[in-house]
């Protein structure tokens, strides 16, 4: 797990620090995938300043649509199905928490439930893009079916978070044992948002950590994995990214691939904890469906039992 | 009690597509305290139990304020407020209430009596915006759209500290300060703030002015006299425009008269709710 904080050497950028070009992407990705803030995989995608407009001019056809929507759904289907096997957390029960803060915990853990097996999808169809690269001018069949609403659903929690180097002695060590223990290359969103409540967040990682070494779970994890890539290569479109524009990384190329692949690595044990901590609120049936859906006339994929 | 004990107080309701977070204590008539910018229900935490004996008492986070809704999509003015209070009174089931507000939250205050009169059973406004008494210089920056580029969360909070201990009398109180900005110390939270600084709008306070002179209610004006934020000239020209107003005078207090004058405030407001609104009915 080291070696995946080495690999990520670029500092992702914050959103509030983004401007001009970058800021209108940020823009656009929040409306696009219908989030309240820009995840870890773009904020480190656009540390690429050269690549990464063009690899958001390839992303964002693929993704305002309903099948790149629905693959996601059934991610996040397949998710709650495993991962209910999995020993329950009871964390909610421990910490003396008020009726608001419930509220909001539900709502923020909504959030990451909606957005992360987007992102599992999304890197994972960047790394098969990045691994077959397309010829120049080759113009990706755009899906015949329709294009999803773009915008923040307006009961989305926003994406706030604690500072990466909080104040807080316990809460440092925290995202520290975090960090050093999921191999992350910074402490995610997900934890930063569950550290606005202190207590919550002790409460879920204490029992959380013997749950990540659980054989079950990382066959989960594995199965989630190939189930993004699955969609990546045989479902969804394939991105117009071709060896010309690959080239334009430089000797940043392997980094850059490394990086990714990183992604698909994290996301299914991200997907995991926040069925895991929800379950604690929801029930199975609940979480397999989506916490901001889409009304469809019909439906472009079967969640496979 | 700290900011984090009163946060595990509030309880939440959904109000159209938004939620807010509130305090709730005691049990009689209702009284609805409402705090101003950049604050949040915290403020009223030094005084709120002793109206609670007689009263029930409710202390909401405005939007966009302390840990009610902070997303970056709707309008945060006193206008949407105003109807934002109305609204949630009739999702609790409160028809009428007494109404408490401080700094902005007394230009809502005002706003609900000249709009909605029905749903005031009287009126106490402290230190509050009216007329053109506001936004003021440090609040007109802060609202600036590039505000949100220019400077970082932490940042943002030590220069609201700065700036808000002049609206305290007592450097003893300034340690509750930490508490009163605790909701805007993320980035969400500064954001948010930036956006409720960008609502800030002279005109909701002018375009009521010829309102004033109808509120029919007993209304209590209570003013920190020392306020270098809300000058109490604002104060005397509200109670000339009120009729059946009163303007009290709170010596050594600014802005944050609740905290440099507790015990004297809190007289004034249970005197005042004996005269208006008695927890019992009074013996004939």
């Amino acid at each position: 797990m080291l070696f995946f904080s080495l690999v990520m050497k670029n500092y992702p950028i914050p959103e509030e620090e983004a401007e001009r070009e970058l800021d209108g992407i940020f823009h656009e990705i929040k409306q696009v995938f219908r989030v309240s803030g820009v995840n870890l995989n773009f904020r480190t995608w656009a540390t690429y300043p050269k690549f990464f407009p063009v690899l958001w001019v390839s992303i964002r056809p693929v993704a305002e649509t309903r099948l790149f929507e629905e693959s996601c759904n059934h991610i996040r289907a397949l998710a709650a199905r495993l991962a209910e096997k999995l020993p329950r957390l009871d964390a909610a029960t421990s910490v003396g928490l008020g009726d608001s803060q419930i509220f909001q915990i539900q709502a923020a853990l909504d959030l990451y439930h909606y957005i992360n097996p987007k992102l599992l999808v999304i890197s994972s169809v960047v790394e098969y893009a990045c691994q077959h690269p397309t010829m120049s001018g080759f113009q990706s069949q755009r899906p015949d079916h329709e294009l999803i609403p773009r915008g923040i659903p307006l009961r989305m929690y926003p994406m706030e978070m604690i500072d990466e180097t909080p104040d807080d002695a316990t809460l440092r060590r925290t995202f520290r044992d975090i960090q050093r223990t999921l191999g992350l290359p910074g402490i995610n969103s997900d934890y930063r948002t569950l550290a606005l409540w202190p207590e919550y967040l002790y409460a879920v990682w204490h029992r959380l950590k013997p749950v990540i070494t659980h054989p079950l779970y990382l066959e989960i994890a594995l199965t989630l994995r190939e189930a993004a890539q699955q969609m990546a290569s045989h479902v969804l479109p394939r991105l117009t990214i071709s060896e010309d524009q690959l080239r334009v990384l430089g000797r940043k190329r392997t980094h850059f691939l490394e990086t990714t692949a990183h992604f698909t690595q994290l996301l299914p044990p991200l997907i995991i904890n926040i069925v895991l901590i929800s379950l604690d609120w929801r029930s199975r049936q609940d979480l397999e469906g989506s916490p901001f859906p889409i009304e469809f006339s019909s439906t472009v994929l079967e969640p496979s039992t | 009690m700290t900011w984090r004990e009163f946060q595990r107080l509030q309880i939440v309701s959904r109000v159209n597509a938004r939620f807010v977070s509130y305090v709730e204590a005691g049990e009689g008539p209702p009284v609805i305290l409402i705090h101003g910018i950049p604050v949040w229900g915290y403020l009223w935490h030094g005084i709120y139990s002793e109206l609670a004996r007689t009263r029930r008492v409710l202390i909401p986070d405005l939007l966009g304020f302390g840990f009610s809704d902070k997303a970056d999509g709707f309008d945060r003015s006193i206008a949407c407020q105003a109807h934002m209070i109305t609204a949630w009174m009739t999702q609790l089931g409160i028809p009428r209430a007494t109404i408490i507000g401080h700094d902005i939250g007394g230009g809502v205050a005002l706003r609900i009596a000249t709009l909605f009169p029905a749903r005031v059973e009287a009126l106490i406004v402290m230190n509050t915006v009216c007329y053109d008494s506001w936004p003021i210089e440090l609040m007109l920056q802060f609202g600036h759209p590039e505000a949100h580029r220019k400077i970082s969360a932490s940042l943002a909070v030590r220069l609201l500290r700065q700036a808000l201990k002049r609206g305290f009398s007592s450097s003893r109180n300034r340690n509750i300060m930490e508490g009163l900005l605790a909701p805007y110390t993320t980035e969400t939270g500064k954001l948010s703030l930036i956006r409720n600084a960008a609502a800030l709008n002279t005109n909701l306070t002018t375009e009521i002015t010829h309102l004033l002179s109808g509120i029919k209610i007993p209304t209590l004006v209570l003013w920190g006299v020392k306020d270098r934020f809300q000058p109490i000239h604002y104060g005397e020209r509200l109670v000339k425009d009120i009729h059946e107003s009163r303007l009290i005078r709170v010596k050594d207090a600014r802005h944050f008269l609740m905290w440099d004058q507790p015990e004297i405030v809190t007289k004034h407001l249970l005197d005042f709710f004996d005269r208006t609104v008695p927890s019992r009915p009074l013996m004939v």
